[in-house]
């Protein structure tokens, strides 16, 4: 389709610069030949540009301000059994699903005929499909996002009490004094769980399959991934399955490679460091 | 150079000439039109070998931004992908990942490169244990036809030692080119050595991305640029050509984490790969 498009626009565009260029000898004016001469080196040139750009020629025509806009909608949807994404481009819509590959071996522990054994079975993993599979190990902040909003919650909540209670004539001077320390408790397990990150290593794998409809796609994706997690639990020993749900979106989304409640008080204390 | 390239390169170079051809008809402005038509010819040239230079400069000259998708912005700078979600700045980055292509290796398999492999594991976890920011390391791979591959290299084989025995007997025989062809032989006859020992031929596509965060643009893209370059700095050891991905090359990089397009169309576009 995109195939289609980048040769239509490259065909018209060269058939409009032989229009053009004919015109130069059919009206050989020292006036408006050399006008044609630069229109026709002009389109020249955007037809060796549909090679590239043609993805953005046709956006850029329609550019409000200074902003091409190649799509306004969500990059993706996740499909309604949770098994792997759709994207929908034109009349064609693709699916891809992502097999997590649990291997927690680490070359510390392995002497050198084993890290070459690893090598190998690794290198046969990139030769299991016919299709193109992306094979990555990626690295991820790990989501303490519900840990941290429990905490603060707590925090809040002492801090509250806190406040009702100096604010009330007669209060007791050691019920208060245990709610400033059940208030300090929060605060500074707040500042020791948001201060520092935990990393995981993770890798996975990702199949994508193209249809005309959504089903279809996605029967099809679905297929591929279960296929390829078979093939490397047979190689590696380990049981690879397909990922479902939310946590396909650490594999896809920014947010979800770094979460963003797990970061926001270390930036806000980097904030105030940096004002103060 | 593959056959689209050759046939855009033609037809847009017939274009130019067909201008530069009816010099006759611009009378005073012909030297200008002549200085014109070598600038598009360098222009589509270096559209062609470097556009990564040339479309980050036009759209920063031009203030141009371009939006992804919903909440995903490419500043006209094009060196990253900018998400805006719950008051934070995300920054994607691209760096392409190239294996050197040692002559010497490729035409020996020795036992070097068991050893390459073994301390690559290890350097492999030196790095992950250095890194405190999240990133990711892609392969791409596609499993090649044995046979269909095989016979290629086997023509390619064929070809070139029919090339270097004519070489050989002409009257004149060039020793350099012999060599060169000699060289060529024994790459791709270690490659048929390599199949013949069980090695399954595979195309792959390389490239790590990170991400970077901060509480303004501004931030998550200085933020971005630091970890890219520490990433280039500690992949270093292994033998990697790594170069930051910019433009439409990006564009392509960041659209992988949705879907993976044709292996072939791939290739073509990501030419940063090697």
């Amino acid at each position: 389709m995109a195939l289609n498009l980048q040769l239509l626009l490259f065909v018209v565009l060269v058939g409009a610069g032989i229009v053009v260029a004919v015109f130069i000898y059919v009206i050989p004016s020292p006036v408006i030949s050399p006008i044609l001469a630069i229109i026709t080196l002009i389109i020249a040139v955007f037809a060796f540009a549909t090679k590239y750009y043609t993805y953005l020629m046709v956006p850029a025509l329609k550019m409000k301000g200074r902003t091409i806009v190649l799509s306004a909608d969500e990059p993706f949807i996740i499909a309604p059994n949770n098994t792997a994404i759709l994207m929908h481009e034109g009349q064609e819509v693709y699916a891809s699903a992502f097999v997590k590959i649990p291997l927690y071996r680490s070359a510390t522990e392995m002497s050198n005929d084993e890290k070459l054994d690893f090598a190998r079975l690794f290198s046969r993993m990139t030769t299991l499909s016919k299709i193109p599979v992306k094979i990555s190990s990626q690295m991820h902040v790990i989501n303490k996002d519900e840990y941290i909003t429990s905490i603060r919650n707590k925090l809040n909540e002492a801090q509250e009490r806190y406040a009702t209670l100096g604010a009330k004539p007669g209060g007791s001077k050691a019920s208060n004094d245990r709610i400033k320390g059940e208030v300090t408790m929060w605060k500074n397990l707040m500042d020791n769980v948001s201060a520092s990150q935990a990393h995981a290593l993770t890798i996975y794998a990702m199949v994508s399959a193209m249809g005309g409809n959504e089903e279809e796609a996605l029967t099809i994706v679905n297929q591929q991934a279960e296929d390829f997690a078979a093939g490397v639990s047979a190689i590696f020993g380990v049981s690879a399955y397909v990922v479902k749900g939310i946590e396909l979106l650490t594999f896809i989304e920014p947010d979800h490679m770094i979460p963003v409640e797990t970061v926001t008080e270390r930036l806000k204390e980097k904030a105030t460091e940096e004002a103060l | 150079m593959d056959e689209y390239t050759i046939m855009y390169l033609s037809i847009s170079g017939i274009l130019i000439f067909i201008v530069i051809a009816g010099y006759g008809a611009y009378g005073a402005f012909a030297p200008l039109i002549i200085v014109l038509a070598i600038l598009a010819m360098l222009v589509i040239l270096l559209l062609n070998y470097a556009d990564f230079v040339i479309f980050p400069v036009i759209t920063q000259v031009l203030g141009i931004k371009v939006l992804l998708w919903k909440d995903y912005m490419v500043p006209k700078t094009e060196n990253c992908v900018i998400k805006y979600t719950k008051g934070l700045y995300y920054a994607q980055g691209y760096l392409s990942a190239n294996i050197y292509n040692y002559i010497f290796a490729a035409e020996n398999i020795n036992q070097e490169e068991d050893a390459g492999i073994i301390s690559g594991a290890d350097k492999w976890e030196r790095i992950v244990m250095s890194i405190d920011f999240p990133f990711k390391f892609n392969v791409v791979s596609l499993a090649e036809e044995l046979q269909k591959h095989r016979e290629e290299l086997e023509g390619r084989r064929g070809f070139l030692q029919f090339q270097m025995s004519r070489e050989m007997s002409s009257g004149n025989p060039n020793t350099l080119t012999i060599q060169d062809m000699q060289k060529k032989i024994n790459i791709i006859q270690a490659r048929i050595d390599r199949i013949s020992a069980g090695e399954r031929p595979v195309k792959t596509i390389m490239y790590i991305e990170t991400v970077a965060v901060g509480v303004s643009e501004k931030e998550a893209t200085d933020n971005l640029t630091n970890q890219l370059n520490k990433l280039i700095t500690v992949f270093n050891s292994f033998d990697l050509s790594i170069m930051r991905v910019t433009g439409r090359e990006m564009h392509i990089l960041n659209k992988l984490n949705y879907r993976i397009m044709d292996f072939d169309l791939l290739n073509r576009q990501f030419q940063l790969q090697k």
